[in-house]
């Protein structure tokens, strides 16, 4: 619980001297993205993992998928989406929600193949994702397992930037309100239909630059900061 | 093979031009767009793009406007602009914003050089110029058309007419035209004097002005032929043909290539080509013994342009088979009025105006029409033509063409007149134009006789003329008259662009569409002094003429065909419906090509204006 007190940058320091050797290591030895850097000079990569349930001491993480931004701009050639292969079953429920079978997830890499690309992709630059909790601590939970440090990087995420917007203008927020998918078309996005870890990451990317041009209309005024979850 | 990013390439995949693109090509796209957000009221293109790109709107609106801020373009989800990749989409165009928040996929110039570059159908959009598109557009239109039965109503004459021209000099026997005709097996013959028909003979010539007659088959030929012979053009359509004659009871009617002639047309040959639809049409109105029989062939029309439509005939030619037919039934109305009044005492023409004047009618629109009277006509006679008018025209009316809300009508005794009114008429029309009188009279600047003495139209037509050719004044009038009807910008979304940036969910195809290119077609006629009264040879002639160019020229011709071709689907959908056919077009009902070419051709049509604008100075007098 001191970690609420400590700056990010001292909790990268933190993790580093604990991090063994490897991919974690790396991505802890470069800096983290200062909280005064203007939009436009931001690395964002927009991320979305698919996972079998919500507890990541039990769950597993089924796919990933991101799309980079530089310029206030979603760069689609940097989009990736990558199937994690896993020993049990995939249960039923979430196979109807991910539409990933047991065959198509045999097409993946193991995690700990496929978490050294996603730190690498992730290196100095800021996470966007919706709902922090789950990639915050899926990633984190394996950083633990496969290298014994925490996962540390600065985070946007559009639900709790959602919830600030939604509290600060006195709506009452009904269940729901709060989904990707339902946040969307209030800023005249269009509706995806396909529920896929890279399509979620783009639809999230394209939320961000909507809330951002709503929340910093003057983009020289726009700094990481006014986003950041904590 | 797992295809990434399918909700882009799914929205790419049904919009030109990337519904060109092969599977392969379009799977990979969506990795070379870039994906920007652009706050309502925020300039487009962005500010500060790092290079050229060609944008194209996910969601949201982009208003494109002029050096006088006047809205030029309004682009919704799917709209493309190109501009910055040196591809000029949108001429006139200075700057843009987004009138609403939107979400825009940006793919590199370089990336689109380099597809156009491998996939030529793709490229074909971009390289064409609204020229080439539209008469690609038109190009499709016909190359879709069925050898269904129906679509032969459209052949020309010369399709039919297989021999060479059989032919016999005016100064040989009977006997040697009837041993010619049997030893070719033919029913008639054409009778040459120095290279000129002089007339033809038939079988039933042969049978009875000759043997019945008691004539010797050793006399030349000339004693029986028929002269003063009605004639047709190779390129006439066979509609055309049977409906002359039909209405002249004949049977043979020698082709002409100009002077020169190039065969003889049988009812045979026709009844050989003609579906049973249109053949029993021509015969069924020729064989109308009461305006209660006329009407109920009439009830077909609608069926006929159905069908037409339906096999995909060029919409010019539906306008010419159903003013054919109109001319029909107009032609045997006066015969059963004139069979109930007696001969006319003096010589007549029954004129038509408007659409069926210019060959351009879609079924049972209303009724345009006049009487030329020769001038030798007595007070006394008046009651014979009043009564004659009021016959035709309610029997129009009873098969469907129903009465002119302008009155513009041979009932009316204004537009009942002799020659003589009626060149006084046009002297005031074209001499002290006021814009109130040009508005009701251009309709009588598209006329034709359709019945009785020819050649008195014939000397009206030229006296017209001769009075409207360069006369700058009149044209002027005429110029801005024909600038009141513009065309719509475009679409937007569900809407109709119009000036100013409103929207409406519909249009008035008719209006706004097709009066315009008909408009500009008789100022350039009148004041070149053109005969033709159909838009499309007007506007050919006028091509051949200083005042209109080739390509515009060309360019205005496929717009009006392409905008008929759309207005005549709309109807054909609508009969199909069992609705009554209008010209309310909602963009709901188009493609996004047909989208895209109609918007091509209101380009034209605006580029027209906008020259005859300055050239006629078109506004000074309105």
């Amino acid at each position: 619980m001191l970690t609420r007190f400590l700056s990010l940058d001292a909790l990268r320091k933190r993790a580093l001297s604990k991090a063994e050797p490897g991919a974690l290591h790396d991505y802890l030895a470069t800096p983290l993205t200062s909280k005064r850097t203007q939009c436009e000079a931001l690395s964002i990569v927009s991320l979305d993992l698919e996972t079998t349930g919500l507890d990541p001491s039990k769950d597993k993480i089924l796919s990933f998928g991101l799309v980079e931004m530089q310029h206030m701009t979603i760069k689609l050639e940097t989009a990736r989406h990558q199937l994690i292969s896993i020993e049990d079953e995939i249960p039923e429920a979430s196979a109807v929600i991910h539409q990933i079978t047991d065959d198509q997830a045999a097409t993946g890499v193991p995690l700990d193949e496929a978490l050294p690309e996603l730190l690498q992709r992730l290196a100095g630059k800021v996470m966007l994702v919706h709902y922090s909790a789950i990639e915050q601590n899926f990633i984190s939970a394996a950083c633990q397992k496969l290298f014994g440090a925490p996962f540390v990087i600065p985070i946007i995420d559009t639900l709790a930037l959602a919830r600030r917007i939604l509290e600060h203008r006195n709506h009452t927020i009904q269940t729901g309100d709060l989904r990707l998918f339902n946040l969307r078309p209030r800023y005249n996005l269009p509706n995806y239909k396909a529920h896929n870890a890279l399509s979620d990451a783009v639809a999230t990317a394209e939320l961000f630059l909507a809330m951002a041009s709503d929340m910093v209309p003057q983009p020289s005024q726009c700094q990481l900061r006014r986003f950041l979850t904590r | 093979m797992e295809i990434e990013l399918v909700e882009i390439r799914d929205f790419l995949a049904k919009r030109p031009p990337f519904d060109a693109l092969p599977e392969e090509q379009l799977n990979q796209l969506p990795k070379s767009l870039e994906i920007r957000y652009l706050r309502r009221g925020n300039l487009f293109p962005p500010g500060d793009a790092t290079q050229g790109y060609i944008y194209i709107l996910r969601s949201g609106a982009i208003e494109l406007r002029d050096e006088e801020d006047n809205l030029v373009e309004k682009l919704g989800e799917g709209g493309i602009y190109t501009t910055d990749c040196q591809l000029i989409d949108f001429g006139r165009a200075t700057h843009g914003l987004a009138a609403e928040d939107s979400l825009i996929y940006q793919l590199p110039c370089d990336l689109l050089k380099v597809l156009r570059k491998s996939e030529p159908a793709f490229d074909r959009h971009f390289a064409e110029s609204i020229r080439d598109r539209l008469k690609q557009a038109v190009r499709t239109l016909k190359d879709n058309a069925e050898e269904s039965p129906i679509a032969q109503m459209t052949v020309e004459v010369s399709d039919l007419i297989k021999k060479s021209p059989i032919t016999i000099d005016i100064n040989c026997s009977i006997r040697q035209a009837a041993q010619l005709m049997s030893e070719k097996n033919v029913s008639s013959v054409m009778i040459m004097e120095q290279q000129k028909l002089a007339g033809i003979i038939t079988d039933r010539d042969l049978r009875k002005r000759c043997i019945a007659a008691g004539i010797s088959t050793d006399q030349p030929v000339s004693q029986i032929m028929t002269t003063n012979l009605e004639t047709i053009q190779k390129n006439t359509m066979a509609i055309q043909a049977l409906m002359t004659m039909t209405r002249l009871h004949v049977h043979h009617l020698p082709v002409l290539q100009g002077d020169h002639v190039v065969g003889m047309l049988t009812a045979t040959d026709l009844a050989r080509h003609q579906t049973t639809n249109s053949a029993f049409l021509a015969s069924d109105i020729r064989k109308a013994a009461t305006v209660e029989d006329l009407a109920i062939v009439s009830e077909r029309l609608p069926d006929v342009q159905f069908q037409l439509a339906n096999s995909n005939a060029a919409a010019l030619h539906v306008g010419e088979a159903i003013s054919c037919i109109t001319d029909a039934l107009t032609a045997r109305l006066i015969e059963m009025a004139e069979a109930e009044l007696g001969p006319p005492p003096v010589p007549y023409a029954w004129l038509c105006a408007g659409s069926q004047a210019r060959h351009e009618q879609t079924s049972h629109s209303d009724q345009d029409n006049a009487l030329l009277i020769a001038d030798e006509m007595k007070p006394e006679h008046e009651a014979y033509f009043e009564a004659l008018a009021k016959k035709v025209s309610d029997g129009l009316n009873a098969c469907g063409y129903v009465y002119c809300p302008g009155n513009a009508m041979a009932t009316n005794p204004k537009w009942r007149q002799t020659l003589r009114i009626w060149r006084k008429y046009f002297n005031t029309w074209i001499n002290k134009p006021e814009p109130m009188a040009l508005m009701l009279s251009s309709i009588f600047f598209d006329l034709r006789a359709v019945y009785g003495n020819m050649e008195m139209f014939d000397e009206l037509r030229t006296d017209i003329l001769n009075k409207t050719r360069g006369n700058g004044i009149f044209t002027a009038f005429m110029a801005a008259n024909a600038l009141q009807h513009r065309p719509p910008l475009g679409f937007f979304r569900t809407f109709v662009l119009i000036h100013g940036g409103a929207h409406d969910d519909t249009f008035d195809i008719k209006h706004r569409g097709i009066v315009p290119i008909t408009d500009i077609a008789r100022v350039f006629a009148l004041d070149q002094g053109l005969p033709p009264v159909n838009t499309t040879e007007r506007l050919e002639a006028a091509a051949e003429t200083k005042v209109l160019s080739r390509e515009m020229g060309e360019n205005l011709v496929d717009a009006m065909e392409f905008i008929a071709s759309i207005r005549i689907y709309h109807q054909a959908e609508q009969i199909r419906k069992g609705l009554t056919p209008d010209n309310y077009l909602s963009p709901e009902e188009l493609s996004d090509l047909e989208r895209r070419h109609l918007k091509d051709a209101f380009r034209v049509i605006q580029e027209m204006q906008d020259a005859m604008e300055n050239r006629y100075q078109g506004g000074r007098f309105l």
